[in-house]
């Protein structure tokens, strides 16, 4: 193994490292106004140093965009197989394809950040969301336990401060300093895990630990290895009794952050569970079946979801503000992906691959037509929303599309989601004893439909209240931003219609 | 190591780490995580791991624990000493590590191997800073490289979220 093929596998990873260091530069070499510098009510007084700002971001954020679409481009050239250092870096067709569903994530990210006027340091801000970005590629292509626990650090780090990056908002802080003490919490706790795990296998490598594991029974010190791992992923998934973070974190911080949580590391973070328990912890399965329950650790996540769905659901039912409802309804989320790790073969995998895929583009999506309200009506409550298809028809469908795919309406991709992730579960088991799991599911669903429904009727029946009304300043036309949010709508259509586009690939994927 | 060093090493860290949460004034704090890390540092020498330990001292107990010493006289904290210790919290906090620690070691009370004494290791033929080295450079090279990638988005964070700004 020489340094230059490893710089040819890495190659990735190492163009958007580069990328992330020249944004930095550039931020820290652009000009600023130091003082007397307001650029965070945007509209009237765009002085001399307002608009050097916004500059330095519109620079910054091209550049990271086009090393993005640079390292999209050398992932599509990487070879079709090869594997470092024992699993450390793996490159599978799967890997490649998540490699680059990251990044065009982490692109749309940064689309939304161009606008983002209240970001002061955007240099700093594009250069952490794109060093984050490698976490995430790290995450999705390592299949070794000491290679996957330095990418959940190296992106958790990054989202902490992305979280925490607005100070003028105290939200922004609060949200920062939950984040950042529930996150150091559960990754000592999955650092624990994977010692203990290590201490019985002695190796950290999967494929290795898989077939030390398969010769020996389920042990108590072996299930407490195994529950403690798990608990860092349902924090990072932000699954039931770990969700505590999640409302605060997706109201209090930057949008373009809110998003790259929402969609980015969600997706990562379920590659990555999927590979440690379908491939690590293969001979433990377990069954999660209500009839014949097998210590393993499919009965742990199907738990986590089943108390997701329920908890998700229920409390998002009482939010009047629309980032507080997708946190919610993010946990409700989790809990459907995690019943195809349960159901746990290649199809349940991609089954939980294409549900969190199709969700991160929905919230990405969300999220911009949050982002472009936010602008106007310097809120994200139902009331700064209300009567939006009198001011933006354009908004307003897209948002419809947004909230009816996470409801899980026929055309629509969330619809095929959850119909191939259940029908999945349902024949994972001779005696359909992933049942009991599907009707939660189910029934959590129909919970959801009513708050999904209710933030369609305050777009569309509601009177829009005065004070936006009368504000003068409509829509901004912000062209790049509604662009983005128009594809993305679009692709949410499309992998309705045709789901097999993505799902046919990733079943193909699949080891 | 003879088991009466293990035992004063071992006992020296857990008092003096119990001691860096209760003591109240931060300074005697962050001289108690110093004498904690040198029992550490000891420990990691009775394995015959001289680099690890000398490093434990110079690295932690050196460096960062007289930054940590500066940072706290620098910023005169004082606001930790006149709060009141929220007995009903302490309690609460006491008895959940309390489960935890029953559960983890009776857990390893079932654990065959724990129960067998440990093969001597046998020793190497070179010193250990070489073979450390070698690892790095070899088969933990992209995660030598990767944590570097990770210091420095510890870096930009400090620096971007300990910063002043103009209003």
């Amino acid at each position: 193994m020489s340094y230059l093929e490893l710089l040819k596998l890495a190659s990735t990873e190492a163009v958007v490292v580069v990328t992330a260091l020249v944004v930095l530069a550039i931020g820290l070499t652009t000009r600023r106004e130091a003082t007397g510098v307001t650029v965070a009510t945007a509209q009237g007084d765009q002085n001399v140093g307002g608009s050097s700002s916004a500059r330095t971001n519109a620079i910054c954020s091209f550049i990271a965009a086009l090393g993005l679409a640079i390292a999209i481009g050398t992932a599509l050239m990487l070879p079709r197989k090869a594997t470092l250092f024992s699993g450390m870096l793996v490159i599978t067709p799967l890997t490649s394809l998540f490699k680059i569903i990251c990044m065009a994530l982490a692109f749309f990210a940064v689309l939304l950040t161009k606008s983002e006027k209240s970001l002061r340091h955007p240099g700093e801000y594009l250069a952490i969301l794109l060093l984050a970005t490698v976490g995430l590629m790290l995450l999705v292509s390592s299949e070794e336990l000491l290679m996957i626990f330095i990418g959940l650090e190296l992106l958790g780090l990054s989202l902490y401060v992305m979280v925490a990056f607005d100070k003028t908002d105290v939200r922004s802080a609060e949200a920062g300093l939950k984040y950042f003490l529930f996150g150091s919490t559960s990754s000592a706790f999955t650092l624990f895990g994977i010692s203990l795990i290590y201490g019985m296998s002695g190796i950290t490598s999967l494929a290795a630990i898989s077939e030390k594991l398969a010769t020996v029974s389920v042990q108590p010190l072996l299930a407490v290895g195994i529950v403690m791992t798990l608990i860092g992923f349902a924090f990072k998934i932000a699954a039931a009794p770990f969700h505590l973070w999640a409302p605060d974190a997706y109201q209090g911080a930057p949008i373009p952050s809110a998003a790259f949580i929402a969609s980015g590391s969600k997706v990562a973070s379920f590659v990555v569970l999927g590979k440690i328990v379908l491939v690590g912890f293969a001979p433990l399965h377990g069954d999660a079946a209500w009839h014949a329950m097998v210590a393993g650790w499919s009965p742990v996540l199907a738990a986590l979801a089943a108390l997701s769905i329920l908890v998700g659901n229920f409390v998002a039912l009482a939010q009047s503000n629309l980032r507080r409802l997708l946190a919610y309804s993010a946990v409700a989320h989790a809990g459907y992906t995690l019943i195809g790790l349960v159901a746990g073969d290649r199809e349940g995998f991609s089954a939980a691959l294409f549900y969190t895929t199709t969700y991160a583009i929905t919230l990405v999506g969300a999220f911009g037509v949050v982002a472009l309200v936010r602008r106007e009506t310097a809120g994200d409550d139902f009331s700064n929303f209300s009567g939006l298809i009198s001011r933006s028809p354009m908004l307003a469908g897209c948002m419809s599309i947004f909230m009816l795919s996470l409801a899980g309406i026929p055309p629509l991709a969330g619809f095929f989601g959850k119909f191939y992730l259940f029908s999945v579960a349902l024949r994972a088991d001779a005696g359909h004893g992933l049942l009991w799991l599907v009707a939660v599911a189910l029934f959590g669903s129909l919970i959801s439909l009513y708050y999904y429904l209710i933030v369609l009727k305050v777009i569309f029946v509601d009177e829009p209240s005065l004070a936006i009304a009368s504000s003068p300043d409509h829509l901004s036309p912000d062209l790049l931003q509604r662009i983005a949010v128009a594809v993305l709508a679009a692709v949410v259509l499309f992998l309705g219609l045709m789901p097999d586009a993505l799902a046919a690939g990733l079943l193909a994927a699949m080891p | 190591m003879p088991p009466f060093l293990f035992w004063l090493f071992a006992s020296l860290m857990l008092v003096f780490g119990a001691a860096v949460v209760l003591n109240r004034n931060p300074v005697a704090s962050a001289l108690s995580l110093v004498v904690s890390f040198l029992g550490l540092a000891a420990l990691f020498m009775s394995l015959d791991a001289y680099f690890v330990g000398i490093i434990q001292v110079l690295v932690y107990a050196g460096a960062v624990m007289v930054l940590f010493l500066f940072i706290i006289m620098l910023l005169n904290l004082r606001a930790e000493e006149g709060r009141r210790i929220n007995w009903l919290a302490a309690t609460g906090g006491i008895v959940v590590a309390l489960i935890l620690v029953i559960q983890i070691f009776s857990v390893i009370g079932h654990f065959q191997a724990a129960r067998q004494t440990f093969p001597s290791l046998e020793r190497s033929t070179t010193d250990d800073v070489w073979n450390i080295g070698a690892l790095l450079f070899s088969n933990y090279n992209l995660p030598f490289q990767i944590v570097g990638v990770l210091v420095l988005v510890a870096t930009i964070g400090v620096v971007l979220l300990s910063k002043r700004e103009p209003r």
